[in-house]
């Protein structure tokens, strides 16, 4: 890929002034190139701007405007007569720019975008000017200088108009199949939702069976239901379905695309399968902390981890009288912060069954708080208490001590609200950890171009707002991919996805708002330092016939603007707020 | 101590005799003065010099542009090197198809330059020495003791003599975009001399600021001896301190202005 | 420094992005929270993407002061736009220190969009600290 010149100081001066002339916005939809016929509407509101702007003088001055071809008041422009008014006008007046100056364009602008559309003009040409919120209401006590003031955002409004391009908005077509990653509880709820609307499923499973975590699992919580037994007829469900297709020891091996048309490669060592999606959701989990190093994990036999704990209790021995268990571990502390959420309602689960099995077994927890949320979870603490486990609070700063050379015989705990060092006799001991992320996600994370937070659990796009969705439009996330999920959580989360996933399948098409960025060929330099400013991963550098230069997916670009204000030359630029409309209503403010 | 001129001819004839490079960039004598040169064989590099400093950089990227696959050997003080990671940030070298040598700048070097780091990363030629900071210059620390009006007056004073011939940028191997904004009618207006310098200079200098590495080619660059150095240094130590960042340090370091601040925080006055 | 002049009537833009700040601004509106009116707001999708070019330019034309308004760090529409912002300006009021505009007159601060109250003062406040800094005679003098 050869550079075409040899120095900037060797090209023709007037070759550069043609390029920059010609390169202008980029935008080929550039149809309009007659001069701008500006119509400014100037809205009273009745007496909400008119009670202290001086609209009549306000339209007087919008008429001295250069290239402002009519205006006019309206009591209310918004209203019926308003409308109209504008959409005569614009007739009359072969108007192909109109400027609405009232409210605030949070209200009411698609209605008179689609007015504008209605006579006949883009309604990308359609400007708001905000002389209410921004000015009549919040100096109401001064007219003179409200007034001034609605004249200048006017005179600014004007200025941007001038420059302002017809958009098309594109409507990108979805294709109507899923693919979910991961066949554990969340992963199937969602599948089979999904597959029951009509929608083609592929789920893939890394593992030889589905079921994921629960596969290891005794008892649920709060039913002591077998894990096994409430599963079976999820994976029946899940592999008898005529929709889903299940890919078993599998692994997603790339992911092109964006949403609508995701482009799927999944291997399972042996073979490949290729297909096309419109949506993914990712249930990937999350797997269990081993505490290697941890009171003499993993070399004293007898001490556990809750699944190892587990596949115990599911085997059904004789079981040991002395059970000491050890809340937090690896948990709530400075390597990783969170609390795991469920460790504490599955070793109160475990603790009951243990001694309701056999109440002259001794079982004490020891923790640093009991995370014992809602309804159910509270009341079987008190179910353990009134059982008879005890309940021992330690301190970070002087955690337990596991003594026992073979294996663990005793352990040692400093009672922190009593002040004294307890000796426990233990003939077992387990360690409560939380789940951290897989060891995969980052690799998932890159290949899906979504974050991870800083627990290295998915990323959502709003802790509130968006909680199981991701900011790349189409990709969607439930379970403990996202967080240390319970059963419940788990199962509401993937309800959860697979809807907002069915919602563009479903309809059909996404439609993108034309306040896209674009990159000029002419002027980009390939640089890529848009590539790296985008939130959204919605640019990058292709190779054409003038070299390496940017490239915006429309259908992912979200309209922020970062990667204009990053562009050190113009290349970059985003429809309906470029260089040359905000420059020139400084311009006009300036010159005011 | 071997004079560094004979170790680098050393090192670039066995590069060039190993057949590692097909050639070495450097500098020779010509013409009755010093410019770049590009060494094939070793009976040429009898001609090789290192004084006085000169942008290799620049001249790198056009070759690698005209010949891609070609390898070179290129002689690099500290910014050499620090121009080449940051063009190689940004798409303009390739540096696998460079070998280095490294040439450690002397204590005088740096102090005429301000310079914090007069060593590459690898030092092949020559002993390192400690960087300064820019506030050894006087008339960094004078101004710095300036109020803004003073300030203001100094840097108008300064700007008017540009007659922007655009040497600064020109000359600059971190300004390497092909269209240049301040070739561009909407930000300067063309065919005004001086150009309207808040348009002109603080554009560039904020372009610049998480790139600069301190080679000082601008103000050498410039026929009319505007201080442009006296900004950029001040410029750099402020990025090193709101970021905790150097730019041409690391190639695999993206511009602090272009990542999250999870990735790179802005420092709190107490931290920095 | 001058003391302003009865009747300095300071030029201030206001930057303010589309999901917090304006809709902030608008909030302040609704609520009749009065302020002085020498600001005019320009509005932008993301505080990220205002080019400190543009301050940069409006600071050398004679525009008194700017303020540039986004989301708080955490909340924005578009993830992590405003920490670009966040750092570009940091950057940008250092370098006018020393090209000699004084920093006080760029203001960047985060208004989420039910803080009304917050940006009626943030602007009131800002407003007197450049009728306070007077008049800003620009580069040409």
């Amino acid at each position: 890929m050869e550079k075409a010149h040899i120095s900037r100081s060797q090209k023709l001066a007037g070759d550069r002034q043609i390029r920059r002339q010609t390169a202008g916005f980029g935008n080929p939809a550039r149809a309009n190139c007659d001069l701008p016929r500006i119509g400014v509407f100037v809205c009273h509101c009745g007496n909400n701007i008119g009670g202290v702007v001086r609209v009549p003088e306000v339209v007087e001055y919008a008429r001295t405007l250069p290239d402002v071809a009519y205006a006019e008041d309206n009591m209310y422009s918004c209203s019926e007569e308003g409308l109209s008014s504008i959409k005569e006008s614009i007739v009359r007046h072969k108007l192909n720019r109109v400027i609405v100056a009232s409210c605030t364009p949070r209200t009411h602008e698609p209605l008179f975008k689609r007015a504008c559309e209605e006579a006949g003009l883009n309604k990308y040409l359609f400007e708001f000017v905000n002389i209410r919120e921004h000015c009549s209401w919040i100096h109401m006590h001064a007219p003179d200088e409200a007034t001034e003031k609605a004249k200048a955002l006017v005179r600014m409004g004007v200025a941007k108009a001038r420059y302002l391009e017809p958009q098309e908005e594109f409507q990108s077509d979805v294709y109507p199949a899923a693919l979910v990653i991961g066949g554990g509880v969340a992963g199937m709820t969602a599948a089979l939702n999904l597959a029951n609307q009509g929608f083609v499923v592929h789920l893939v499973e890394r593992e030889a069976e589905l079921g994921g975590l629960l596969r290891g699992v005794n008892k649920v919580f709060p039913t002591y239901e077998d894990a096994g037994e409430f599963l079976a007829p999820l994976i029946q469900q899940v592999e008898n379905h005529p929709r889903i297709t299940t890919y078993l020891r599998s692994e997603v091996e790339s992911v092109e695309g964006f949403i609508g048309h995701f482009q799927v490669r999944v291997t399972n060592g042996h073979r490949e399968a290729e297909f096309e999606v419109g949506t993914v959701i990712v249930a990937t989990g999350a797997q269990e902390f081993k505490p290697y190093g941890y009171y003499g994990y993993p070399m004293l036999p007898n001490v556990v981890t809750p699944l190892e704990l587990e596949e115990m209790l599911k085997k059904g021995f004789e079981f040991p009288r002395n059970v000491v268990m050890i809340n937090c571990v690896g948990a709530r502390i400075a390597e990783r912060p969170y609390c795991g959420r469920f460790c504490c309602t599955a070793a109160l689960k475990n603790a009951v069954l243990i001694k309701e099995r056999d109440p002259r077994a001794k079982v004490y927890i020891l923790q640093r708080d009991v995370m014992a949320y809602g309804e159910h979870i509270e009341r079987h603490y008190r179910r353990a208490m009134e059982l008879g486990v005890r309940f021992i609070r330690y301190s970070l700063d002087r955690p337990p001590e596991v003594v026992g050379v073979r294996q663990a015989r005793e352990v040692k705990v400093f009672h922190q609200l009593i002040g004294k060092e307890l000796t426990l006799p233990a003939d077992l001991v387990v360690l409560v950890t939380p789940l951290v992320p897989q060891p995969d996600s980052e690799k998932l994370s890159r290949m899906l171009k979504v974050p991870r937070g800083s627990e290295g659990f998915f990323l959502e796009a709003h802790l509130k707002l968006r909680p199981i969705e991701f900011a790349t439009d189409g990709i969607y996330l439930c379970g403990s991919a996202r967080y240390p999920s319970n059963i419940i959580e788990s199962v509401s989360q993937a309800y959860a996805a697979s809807a907002k996933a069915a919602t563009p399948m479903r309809q059909g098409f996404v439609q993108v708002e034309a306040i896209t960025a674009f990159s000029d060929e002419h002027l980009c330099t390939g640089c890529g330092t848009c590539v790296l400013v985008c939130p959204f991963s919605a640019i990058e550098l292709r190779v054409g016939e003038n070299g390496q230069k940017s490239w915006v997916n429309a259908t992912q670009c979200k309209g922020c603007g970062s990667c204009v204000a990053a562009c050190p030359n113009g290349a970059m630029q985003q429809r309906g707020f470029t260089d040359r409309q905000v420059l020139s209503m400084v311009e006009a403010l300036v010159s005011s | 101590m071997q004079d560094p001129v004979q170790r680098v001819r050393e090192i670039a004839g066995q590069l060039l005799t190993g057949g590692q490079v097909d050639g070495v960039l450097g500098l020779c004598e010509q013409h009755g003065g010093v410019g770049p040169c590009l060494f094939r064989g070793e009976d040429d590099l009898s001609s090789l010099v290192l004084e006085p400093k000169y942008p290799l950089a620049n001249v790198c990227k056009l070759i690698q542009a005209r010949y891609p696959n070609g390898r070179l050997g290129v002689i690099v003080r500290g910014c050499d090197e620090r121009a080449l990671i940051e063009m190689a940030k940004r798409e303009q070298v390739d540096l696998d198809k460079l070998a280095l040598i490294g040439l450690a700048c002397t204590e005088a070097q740096a102090v005429e330059c301000r310079c914090r780091h007069p060593y590459p990363q690898r030092i092949d030629v020559g002993e390192r020495v400690e960087g300064v900071a820019p506030t050894v210059d006087e008339n960094v620390r004078k101004l710095l003791e300036q109020g803004f009006n003073e300030r203001l007056a100094f840097w108008h004073h300064e700007f008017s003599k540009c007659i922007k011939c655009y040497g600064c940028r020109n000359a600059c191997p971190v300004c390497i975009c092909e269209e240049c904004i301040l070739e561009d009618e909407l930000w300067v207006q063309p065919g005004v001399v001086p150009p309207d310098y808040a348009a002109f200079q603080f554009i560039r200098a904020y372009h610049i600021s998480d790139k600069c590495i301190g080679c000082g080619e601008c103000e050498a660059a410039c026929p009319m001896d505007i201080p442009l150095t006296r900004l950029y240094a001040l410029v750099r130590e402020t990025v090193r301190e709101l970021f905790d960042y150097e730019a041409g340090a690391d190639v695999a370091a993206p511009s602090p202005l272009v990542t999250t601040l999870e990735e790179t925080p802005l420092l709190e006055v107490g931290e920095r | 420094m001058e003391k302003s002049a009865d009747g300095f009537k300071p030029k201030i833009l206001a930057f303010c992005c589309n999901w917090c700040s304006y809709a902030g601004a608008d909030l302040a509106g609704v609520s009749r929270l009065q302020m002085p009116s020498d600001f005019r707001v320009i509005r932008v999708m993301c505080s990220a993407r205002v080019s400190p070019e543009w301050v940069i330019k409006a600071l050398a034309g004679g525009v008194d002061g700017v303020m540039v308004l986004g989301c708080h760090i955490g909340d924005c529409h578009y993830i992590s736009g405003n920490h670009r912002a966040k750092k570009r300006f940091a950057l940008l009021k250092e370098m006018l220190g020393y090209l000699g505009i004084n920093p006080a007159r760029l203001y960047v601060d985060w208004v989420s969009a039910s803080e009304g109250a917050r940006f009626q003062q943030i602007v009131t406040e800002f407003v007197e600290t450049v009728k306070e800094l007077g008049p800003h005679h620009g580069p040409e003098g």
